[in-house]
């Protein structure tokens, strides 16, 4: 930590790591949780320091690996509101959202100051490993919160961007023919959402909180 | 005529003198064609003379007659004319005007008027030009200079205009003239001679090319014959020197030493071996034979300098041979002439750029991409208004298929489904071009070159080849890479041992280093390759034949190649002029042929209208096509099946990968990487990481044979650039400028005429590496470079010139680079749009004009807002209607980190809360407000002001004069316009009476009755962490209501600067400046908290205190800390109850005695931040307890205690605390549903239904209670 200088440290780009390393597995436990693909190609794994599931399908991971790889920079940006794992029934109507709100302390001078004297403390860094752990613990039993979900369904991830950002996604490619493209409504909207809440984590890097929408009706 | 002075660089000083292979190359071709073009003038003319044999004009400027008719006029008359000016050719410039700082350069120079020419003609005989020069002094100077050396040595007047046949009668009386300054002249004065020496090589030079059928040497040699003076008779045999030499001989050695002129037509071997033995200028070893020549008096070397009276011992007869070091006629070309002004070599002189431009051949030839780009779209465009087109080639081939299915009865194979490009590359084009016509250089090794010569030049001063080709080879040899640390280290010179051959390496110094353009297949197998040095590739194949540059030709086969193709099918991409792609996918499913046979019809076509082979790679996309080219090569054409692609394309160098060039491969090696099969091997995000996103991914497609790009015959253009690395040598900054401009212009031109505008300026400066030779190897090249760059965006597309001009000389200036080592210079201009747009469009900065309906839709938003919801937040402070109560007031903005204090009146009428923005933050941007914000609302009267000032001016307080924006003054109500107004007035009489406000005395001042007066707090008191919470108010006076109307990102930036002072603070104070109300009420209610809870109690309510309130205001954790921390606030709190007791009895009054719902809130408003407090607790345990004990303490809620609740519920929403939130009502709805009374449940009902709605609109969904 120490061969760290100030010109190091750019907290988006920290941040951004942070926050898609978390997302990966985030959305890998969530599929296995949520039954969305089958339990046999899921591995066990320990990430944060507890049990976590991961799927071996490369096909999947790469998709998960890309999708992620497009939102980084945003993250770095502080241009995301919102990263959502959005599960749909066969009819591509969503039963169940995943919606991880992030928002980062915006004023830059402040954070500066006070990241530059504690951000790379190791004090933070697992404190903020502890607060997403918190968060890894609260999927991998929301199964006990929401109803099950209908055979057969997909998943797909949104992202919800601040204001002007989907100009910028739209010239900058970060991967080669894996573009954004605008959600369907169908996609985002949902008939009777219920919300249900998991969890909240506040560091002083970046606030996020997980809360779950649900269909009323996931059989219809 | 504007011949700038770069050209002149050409044949002069510092390293320059020596002459190169470009223009070396390009100066004796002009020659060529000069004396080609002279006789069929003459004839024309039928008039011819010799009159101005031994004369070689250059013409300077505008003339009368004109260049042209001047150039004629020589070729008529025997002399010579210089396209380019050569300081050791030309023997007068022709000018009838020239610059000061011309005039200074060319001192030394005979700048005559155009008369002379003209005049010499009628008379029919060469006529002095003394009368007709320019500037008198200027010769009078340098004349005498070359006499000088002759007098002082002997008597060399006599002599030499006894021997000298040509001379002009004129120049004894200027010699003699000056004959007083002979001696000066001598002695420092060299460069002079040498320069007039010059003119007499000239002389002789161009005789010898004229009249003898020796061979011509290149300069290097030419240069050795350098004993004859200004105007000597030009040696044209073996004995001619000689006697002109004897002429000079007092002068030079002595009476006593006849020297040898090193002249003649049999110089061949001589002058070959004084180049090996490497010419250069700094030390120039001059090598000669005693007994070089037999038909020559075996005597020793004379060499001008052997006037220097050391020499003449080294000059002994007989020496074998004679290596002299020193200022030798080298310096005639520069090295010791006049400090050589700076004017020669500028390329920012005249118009440089573009003169490069239009004339730079190369450059040229790689405009026609672009133009074969555009020929082909021009045919598809054609074919659309034509609405079809005839295909020849594709008829033929239709036909010769239709022919063969007839006379064989199978056809010849499945005609192809998937997609199939093919790549025609010309073999070699310019080689084939070049000897199209020449079959007798047909299978020998031939390469195009602008040498023509022995593939050897002289060496310049300054130049270290050797360096060079060690620093390239170094770069290129991987194997090495770590020895390199990136700087250059000093070469062993040959002498030194480790030196492999000192002998070889001379050679290698001395070979041209014009570059091979092309070069035939025999002589590829020799080792040759393109854009070797030619000196070096006629090393290796000796027998390699040079053939010149044919442009015409070029083109014309190239155009004829482009019909070809465009004869079969419109889907071609113009690569370059010797290749291009074609989509044949859809031809061949048309036909039916196979791809195999389409190519041979094309090559076959190919071949018989250009007379050049082409070979053809075909694959399923482009990258493919284009490796099987290198298959197909040459003259072949090779089909990569999709199914043999994985085992082709493993095999296959990383390096053929189109885009991996020599630092890449380099790159990759060292990441193990040899082959395509490597790569495959190395995941993509490793391949990002070291290359970038973009490359790593194309690498990592490639390496699979994966490509989709389209063949696209128009491209979409990314950059406009112009740059120039050739020839680039400043002394001055104001040089270096200057060429900064007329580059911009010359983008400008570019931009123009592709009528694009562009954002982003690039300027890329190559400078020479340290350690570098100051003057490369390659004649003007730019050796070995850094190459720096720096880019600006601009707000707006530009394609002016001045624009650009302006940015790229800041850029420059920025670099703080020394101009002298300057030695390429490029603009790059990106983010082009078309320059059509309109201003509306580009205003945006997006430039595209599809996006300005969005942009407009963004403007309109306010900034900052989120997306969902709070639009209307931020109007809603500003709009707060004055609530019927008009004490309206500007609030102070003294504090510059707040001027946009809200005013909002408080729902209690007789607490008038005041507050305004001053200026309407929304459109008015004021400092701070983006930072500080709109935030800090004061709590009518709620908080003790910590100054006396609010009561002085208690009124008002507006921001002074000059802070406020007068459109937002005039758009203000009438009497709030006045009040300011007023407040002004007042504000300056204050000042003149009492000096600053600061310190003035408390007194009340008359106030409504029933009002309080807020103010901005000043910050002063604040300490902690004061540089960057410097500017926010203290956290007790912010109003949470406007807090939380703000925009959430505000809500943050203040939330996180309030706890990071905070967290600088004790505890304590954290406590307190969390909820200052508590503390407040501590103070004022300390005696009285048992009478509010007898109150209560006694209150119809119900008897049993709310557990929310006696937390309020009995329980709260800040009770235990009141304020110890800062005596500030109680004081002030002290103050206000004497100053302004009566209004604080307003306040307390109610909230004491009757705990009416606004009193109740406040609290909880107040305790919001940072994050929602629910009677001052924050935690969820806290929570926990303090709901429990509401819950169970008392039988009934009161209905303000359950609006607290929802108020702080609403707030965890708005926090984005959904965890606690759930937490909180799902814990409530324990409570509550298992409470007897049915009453709780009604009230968590009520709370429900609330914070649904609120989450509702919040998220568009609400929460699930299970």
């Amino acid at each position: 930590m120490t061969t760290l200088t100030r010109q190091d440290l750019n907290f988006g780009q920290v941040v951004a790591d942070i926050l898609c390393e978390f997302l990966e597995v985030a959305i890998h436990l969530i599929l296995y949780v949520r039954e969305v693909y089958p339990s046999g190609i899921f591995q066990k794994r320990k990430k944060y320091n507890v049990p976590v599931q991961m799927s071996c399908h490369p096909e999947l991971n790469r998709y998960i690996q890309d999708t992620l790889h497009c939102v980084k920079p945003l993250i770095e940006k502080n241009d995301v509101e919102k990263v959502v794992v959005v599960i749909m029934d066969k009819d591509h109507h969503p039963v169940e959202r995943f919606v991880f709100e992030i928002s980062q302390p915006p004023l830059l001078s402040i954070r500066f100051v006070s990241m530059i004297l504690n951000f790379y403390s190791d004090t933070l860094l697992s404190h903020v490993e502890q607060l997403l752990r918190a968060v890894i613990l609260k999927i991998s039993v929301c199964d006990a919160v929401l109803d099950n979900n209908p055979p057969g369904c997909t998943f797909t991830v949104l992202v919800h961007t601040r204001e002007a950002a989907t100009r910028n996604m739209e010239k900058i490619q970060v991967i080669k023919d894996f573009p954004w493209i605008v959600a369907d409504e169908q996609e985002v909207h949902m008939r009777e959402p219920r919300l249900i809440p998991l969890k909240t984590m506040t560091s002083d890097i970046v606030k996020m909180q997980l809360y779950v929408e649900e269909r009323a009706q996931k059989a219809s | 005529m504007s011949r700038g002075g770069w050209r002149k660089r050409a044949d002069e000083d510092g390293g320059w003198g020596g002459r190169g292979g470009y223009m070396a190359a390009k100066v004796s071709k002009l020659e060529e064609q000069f004396k080609l073009d002279a006789p069929r003038e003459k004839q024309k003319e039928g008039t011819s003379s010799t009159i101005f044999r031994g004369v070689a004009i250059y013409v300077n400027g505008l003339t009368d007659p004109s260049a042209d008719e001047l150039r004629r006029l020589m070729m008529l008359h025997g002399g010579q004319f210089h396209v380019y000016y050569s300081r050791s050719k030309t023997t007068h410039i022709i000018a009838t005007n020239l610059p000061h700082s011309k005039v200074k350069e060319l001192r030394g120079e005979k700048v005559v008027r155009p008369d002379w020419i003209t005049d010499s003609i009628k008379a029919g005989h060469l006529l002095s030009y003394l009368q007709y020069q320019l500037y008198a002094k200027q010769k009078a100077l340098s004349f005498p200079a070359m006499r000088v050396g002759h007098e002082c040595d002997g008597p060399g007047h006599s002599h030499q205009q006894f021997d000298h046949t040509q001379h002009q009668p004129g120049h004894n009386p200027s010699i003699r003239r000056h004959a007083n300054k002979k001696l000066d002249f001598r002695l420092n004065g060299l460069d002079q001679t040498a320069g007039l020496r010059l003119n007499g090589i000239q002389e002789e030079e161009s005789e010898d090319e004229t009249l003898h059928p020796a061979p011509v040497f290149s300069s290097g040699a030419l240069v050795e014959r350098t004993l004859t003076n200004g105007h000597s008779h030009p040696p044209n045999g073996a004995l001619k020197p000689l006697d002109l030499t004897r002429g000079q001989t007092p002068m030079e050695n002595g009476p006593h030493q006849p020297p040898v002129l090193l002249a003649g037509d049999k110089c061949a071997g001589e002058s070959a071996h004084l180049l090996r033995s490497g010419n250069h200028l700094a030390s120039l070893q001059v090598a000669t034979r005693s007994s070089f020549d037999q038909s020559v008096t075996p005597v020793p070397t004379a060499r001008p300098s052997s006037r220097d009276p050391e020499h003449p011992g080294l000059l002994a007869r007989g020496a074998g041979r004679v290596w002299l070091n020193g200022a030798q006629r080298d310096t005639a070309q520069g090295a010791a002439s006049p400090p050589c002004p700076p004017v020669d070599r500028r390329p920012a002189d005249a118009d440089i750029i573009s003169e490069f431009y239009s004339r730079s051949r190369l450059h040229h030839i790689s405009t026609w991409k672009s133009e074969f780009s555009e020929y082909v779209s021009s045919l598809q465009h054609r074919r659309h208004k034509a609405g079809g087109v005839d295909f020849p080639g594709r008829e033929r081939l239709r036909r010769q298929r239709a022919a063969r299915i007839a006379g064989s009865s199978a056809p010849s194979g499945p005609p192809i489904r998937q997609p199939c490009i093919l790549h025609v590359d010309m073999d070699c084009f310019f080689v084939s071009v070049g000897i199209r016509h020449r079959p007798d250089l047909n299978g020998k090794p031939v390469a195009v070159t602008s040498n023509r010569g022995q593939g050897r030049v002289s060496q310049r001063q300054g130049a270290n080849c050797q360096l060079e080709m060690q620093y390239y080879q170094r770069k290129l040899d991987p194997k090495r890479k770590e020895e390199r640390d990136g700087d250059l280290e000093v070469t062993p010179s040959p002498e030194s041992p480790d030196g492999a051959n000192p002998q070889s390496e001379q050679d290698l110094a001395a070979l041209s280093m014009a570059e091979v353009a092309s070069c035939s297949y025999e002589a590829r197998q020799a080792g040759v390759r393109n854009g070797m040095f030619f000196g070096q590739a006629k090393q290796l194949c000796p027998g390699l034949q040079a053939v010149p540059y044919d442009f015409q030709a070029y083109k014309e086969v190239a155009m004829a190649m482009y019909q070809t193709l465009a004869s079969y099918t419109h889907h071609i991409e113009a690569l370059s002029c010797d290749e291009a792609l074609v989509d044949a996918t859809r031809l061949l499913k048309e036909l039916g042929v196979s791809p195999e046979e389409l190519a041979g019809a094309i090559r076959a076509d190919v071949k018989e209208r250009t007379g050049c082979s082409a070979s053809v790679g075909m694959g399923s996309n482009i990258l493919l096509a284009r490796m099987a080219t290198r298959k197909a090569k040459p003259d072949g054409q090779y089909y990569l099946k999709s199914e043999e692609v994985d085992d082709f394309i493993r095999d296959q160098a990383v390096g053929s990968l189109p885009g991996v060039g020599r630092t890449m491969s380099c790159k990759l090696a060292s990441l193990g990487v040899q082959t395509c099969g490597d790569l495959q091997q190395i995941s993509m995000s490793r391949l990002q990481k070291e290359f970038g996103p973009r490359t790593g991914q194309t690498l990592f497609r490639f390496c699979r044979g994966l490509d989709d790009r389209p063949v696209r015959s128009e491209k979409e253009r990314k950059s406009v650039s112009a740059g120039m690395n050739y020839g680039i040598r400043f002394t001055q900054v104001a040089e270096a400028e200057s060429f900064l401009t007329k580059l911009s212009q010359e983008v400008q031109r570019r931009l123009q005429a592709a009528g694009l505008k562009g954002r982003r300026i690039t300027l890329k400066l190559m400078m020479r590496k340290p350690g570098a030779p100051v003057e490369p190897a390659k004649y003007g090249g730019h050796g070995i470079c850094d190459t720096f760059a720096r880019t600006v965006s601009l707000d707006q597309p530009t394609d002016s010139a001045q624009h650009i001009a302006t940015e790229v000389i800041k850029l420059f200036h920025a670099m703080k680079l020394n101009v002298m080592d300057m030695r390429g210079v490029g603009l790059q201009v990106q983010q082009l749009t078309p320059s059509l747009v309109g201003p509306a469009g580009t205003a945006g900065g997006t430039g595209a004009p599809r996006r300005s309906i969005r942009d407009m839709l963004l403007a309109q938003r306010p900034p900052n807002l989120d997306s969902r919801g709070s639009t209307t937040a931020l109007p809603a402070c500003l709009a707060r209607p004055p609530d019927g109560d008009p004490l309206w007031r500007l609030s102070d903005a003294t504090d510059p980190s707040a001027p946009g204090e809200a005013v909002t009146s408080d729902r209690d009428r007789d607490i008038a809360s005041v507050r305004l923005f001053p200026p309407p933050s929304s459109a008015e941007p004021v400092p701070g407000t983006s930072k500080g914000g709109p935030a800090p609302r004061h709590n009518g009267g709620l908080h003790t002001p910590r100054h006396l000032r609010t009561h002085l001016d208690l009124s008002i307080e507006v921001p002074s004069p000059s802070q406020v924006d007068r459109s937002v003054l005039e758009a203000l109500p009438p009497e709030l316009r006045e009040q300011v107004e007023h407040s002004w007035r007042r504000r300056e009489e204050l000042a003149v009476s009492r000096g600053p406000l600061q310190s003035a005395p408390s007194q009340p001042l008359a106030s409504p009755p029933g009002t309080l007066v807020l103010h901005v707090p000043e910050q002063q008191g604040q300490g902690g962490p004061a540089g960057i919470v410097l500017a926010l108010p203290d956290f007790s006076q912010v109003d949470p209501e406007v807090f939380a109307a703000l925009p959430l990102e505000l809500q943050e930036e203040l939330r996180s600067a309030y706890r990071h002072r905070n967290g600088t603070h004790p505890q304590g104070t954290v406590v307190e400046a969390k909820n200052p109300l508590l503390q407040l009420k501590q103070v004022a209610a300390a005696g009285r908290t048992k009478r509010r809870y007898k109150r209560k109690n006694a209150s119809p309510a119900k008897g049993v205190p709310s557990p929310l309130k006696s937390r309020l205001h009995g329980n709260s954790p800040a009770k235990s800390s009141p304020a110890k921390s800062s005596p500030a606030k109680r004081l002030p709190y002290a103050l206000k109850q004497e100053h302004a007791g009566g209004e604080m009895k307003l306040e307390n009054g109610p909230s004491t005695s009757s705990l009416k719902p606004d009193a109740q809130e406040k609290p909880v408003k107040l305790t919001s931040r940072p994050g929602p407090t629910l009677a001052g607790a924050c935690e969820f345990t806290d929570i926990r307890t303090l709901l429990k004990e509401w819950v169970t303490s008392i039988p009934e809620p009161m209905e303000d205690d359950i609006l607290q609740v929802v108020k702080y519920c609403t707030e965890l929403v708005e926090d984005r605390d959904l965890e606690k939130l759930y937490l909180v009502i799902k814990y409530m709805k324990r409570l509550m549903q298992q409470s007897v009374e049915s009453v709780w449940s009604m009230a968590f009902d009520f709370i429900l239904d609330n914070v649904q709605v609120v989450v509702q609109q919040t998220y568009g969904s609400t929460l699930k209670i299970t």
